[in-house]
């Protein structure tokens, strides 16, 4: 009986946490976007004049790829830096293993604003790094100066630690003996890893990749600075909606859309995985 | 409950046979009502206060620049309260603050502009006495309420708010690389001889604004009639010149380096040389100047106030929300207007935040002070177009979203 009501309660937390945080937030977030706004007053007119905004004005579209592709490449950048960091931190990190991992976290112990802020110092036209090659007599780099080259270096720099300890953890309950069996029956160093590592790994690498993707589908304050003229994301219009322009239902129906994109990008990538093959014992044994 | 009536609990006490006992005898439910009525009125005391009662805080919906921290913990300690400020960065930010809610959450408001007078439309702020505020005596003329019409309601002719600061979103350019003639023009901003060395602010209504003054002089429809019969403003745009200012600022995208966010960025940007102009309030020219006077810079800078074509002006005021009533709450708001506009406050705003001043401080600064922060030329203001509300932010939207993706 007691055990009952510790569970009901276990979960029941939770569950109110999710109802009243999220799903109310969302569901107040989806009926906005049916509605419609006029010089900063909500008009509560049922329609899908947001959608059909989104849809046919190009404008929203073009957002939308860009942040898709950013994130996409972003991601794939951010899993191909991790994987050797973290496979460098397995192997030689020794009793220093946690220490190195958690040295990546330290750049969140300040704020977002701060560190993109400190990258536009670096990056841009007075920055370190063309300061230095104008002191050496060289042309500053004009593709690190507000352009979507910054905004990706930015987006690596932020999500980079997320990646890094997400596959960190994967490697680290990964069983490395399996490798020497693989060795002994012949297979060589690269084969052991393409057949065993990578495949019982690759869970933890969709949810590295999954966990850089959509805030990278969402940045805001990323393309704000860094980004330039032409660097719009769909994240940094999503936000302008609700700031300046006051347009919130075409906002929300941003968001809605944005929500749905995400949920879609998982799944694509998600059901193209046999879990059970990736070590996932979420599905049982089968 | 009638004076001196006695607290019984349960048994009148003319009940021939109560005993004493009973007389004070006291439930186990009533105690625990007692105490829960107790605790949760002791909880709420410190919220639950009469209208008329002193304020305990002040809360102000503000622009950072502003905050002087020496003045607000003198006017603190003097008034008893504590001040609780909230920044935003435009005025569309500050008006959706105050639409959801914001009255009952801000006692003090900044605004510029023609806002001041949407605010006082839609009930968001009330009235001041200007009266009860005498600093108000040293508004420059051109600021006092028989000159400036923006802060009074012409039905009642009550007054709603009180300048505070003021400026221009003029053009600093360097001044060894642009020549003053081409500074003078708007059409500096969009020349391709400076392509990738010039720069726009992010603030998405004053860009269309501004393109929108060239393109009107371009197309002659600037001194013509307008469809509302007012005369021109560039916050109210026709489709036909919407659809130029769409065209104008889809061209100047390649010439600019980025769209600053800060005047700490621009200033970095100009000072460096990576940009050669770029429209601004005057405050980084300001800052700019100073760091030429004290030998930290070679670069000579120069700011023009209103280009040939016409500019963008701003009056910052000081307004008091619809929330706050009569009494006690609105003498405090009106008593922080006056410390905060007192000539010897708005010296310090000047220096501190680059701004000029609706006050006049001739006596306080120095002539080059009173060159550098205009004080001779506040009836420039009379050229310039104020700060306004789009008038349709959904089309004025759309145009910005176009112009970004292209």
């Amino acid at each position: 009986m007691k055990g009952r009501w510790a569970g009901r309660a276990l979960l029941g937390v939770p569950t109110v946490f999710l109802l009243a945080l999220f799903v109310l937030p969302l569901l107040s977030m989806v009926v906005l976007s049916f509605w419609r706004t006029e010089n900063y007053h909500i008009v509560q007119d049922w329609n899908l004049g947001n959608y059909i905004t989104l849809a046919t004005g190009g404008a929203y579209v073009t957002f939308l790829i860009r942040s898709l592709v950013m994130a996409g490449v972003v991601s794939l950048v951010c899993i191909l830096i991790a994987w050797p960091v973290s496979y460098a931190i397995i192997l030689y990190g020794g009793r220093y293993r946690l220490l190195l991992t958690l040295a990546f976290a330290v750049p969140f112990l300040t704020g977002e604003v701060l560190r993109v802020i400190a990258l536009q110092g670096l990056l841009g036209p007075v920055g370190l790094i063309n300061a230095v090659l104008m002191a050496l007599g060289s042309a500053p780099l004009r593709f690190i100066m507000y352009t979507n080259v910054a905004s990706a270096i930015g987006l690596v720099y932020l999500y980079l630690p997320i990646v890094v300890t997400v596959i960190y953890l994967s490697l680290l309950n990964f069983d490395a003996r399996l490798i020497d069996a693989a060795k002994i029956f012949g297979a060589s160093p690269l084969r052991a890893f393409v057949e065993v590592t990578w495949p019982l790994n690759l869970f933890g690498t969709l949810i590295g990749f999954v966990l850089c993707f959509i805030p990278c589908l969402s940045a805001t304050l990323v393309p704000r600075f860094l980004g330039g003229a032409n660097g719009t994301l769909y994240g940094m219009a999503m936000a302008q909606q609700f700031g300046e322009s006051g347009t919130w239902a075409l906002g929300a129906a941003m968001g809605v859309v944005l929500f749905l994109t995400s949920i879609i990008a998982v799944l694509l990538v998600g059901m193209r995985v046999d879990l059970r093959r990736t070590g996932f014992t979420g599905f049982g044994r089968g | 409950m009638k004076p001196h009536e006695p607290i019984s609990a349960g048994v009148s006490q003319d009940t021939p046979d109560s005993t004493p006992r009973a007389g004070l005898s006291v439930g186990r439910r009533t105690v625990l009502k007692t105490i829960a009525a107790g605790a949760v009125a002791s909880l709420a005391a410190p919220y639950i206060r009469p209208a008329s009662a002193a304020p305990t805080q002040l809360r102000a919906l503000m622009w950072e620049g502003y905050l002087l921290p020496d003045v607000i913990a003198a006017f603190e300690e003097k008034h008893g309260v504590t001040f609780s400020p909230t920044f935003f960065d435009g005025n569309s930010e500050a008006y959706n603050k105050l639409r959801v809610g914001g009255t009952k959450d801000f006692d003090l408001v900044q605004a510029d502009g023609f806002w001041p007078s949407l605010y006082f439309r839609e009930k968001l702020i009330r009235t001041v006495d200007y009266a009860k505020i005498p600093a108000t005596q040293h508004l420059f003329p051109v600021f006092k309420p028989a000159e400036f019409k923006l802060l009074t309601d012409a039905t009642t002719g009550s007054d709603f708010g009180v300048p505070f600061c003021w400026g221009s979103y003029g053009t600093t350019y360097n001044a060894d690389v642009v020549p003053a003639e081409k500074a003078a023009s708007i059409e500096l901003l969009f020349d391709p001889a400076y392509a990738g060395r010039l720069s726009t602010s992010a603030r998405f209504e004053e860009n269309i604004a501004l393109a929108g003054i060239l393109v009107a002089t371009r197309m002659g429809t600037i001194d013509k009639p307008r469809p509302n019969g007012k005369p021109f403003n560039p916050y109210d745009l026709t489709d036909e010149e919407l659809a130029g200012v769409e065209k104008l600022l889809i061209e100047q995208k390649p010439l600019l380096l980025t769209r600053y966010q800060d005047n700490a960025t621009l200033a970095q940007l100009l000072e460096s040389g990576a940009i050669v102009a770029a429209p601004e309030f005057a405050q980084t020219y300001r800052l700019l100047l100073a760091k030429k006077a004290k030998g930290e810079i070679d670069t000579t800078f120069a700011h023009t106030l209103v280009p040939k074509e016409g500019g963008l002006g701003w009056v910052d005021t000081w307004l008091v929300s619809s929330g706050v009533p009569d009494g006690a709450t609105l003498d405090v708001c009106q008593s922080f207007i006056d410390t905060m506009i007192t000539p010897e406050t708005m010296k310090k705003v000047a220096l501190a935040s680059g701004c000029s001043t609706t006050i006049d401080i001739r006596a306080l600064s120095t002539p080059e002070e009173q060159a550098l922060y205009l004080m001779d030329r506040t009836g420039e203001l009379s050229k310039m177009y104020m700060f306004d509300q789009p008038s349709s932010t959904e089309k004025w939207e759309r145009v910005w979203s176009r112009m970004q993706a292209a």
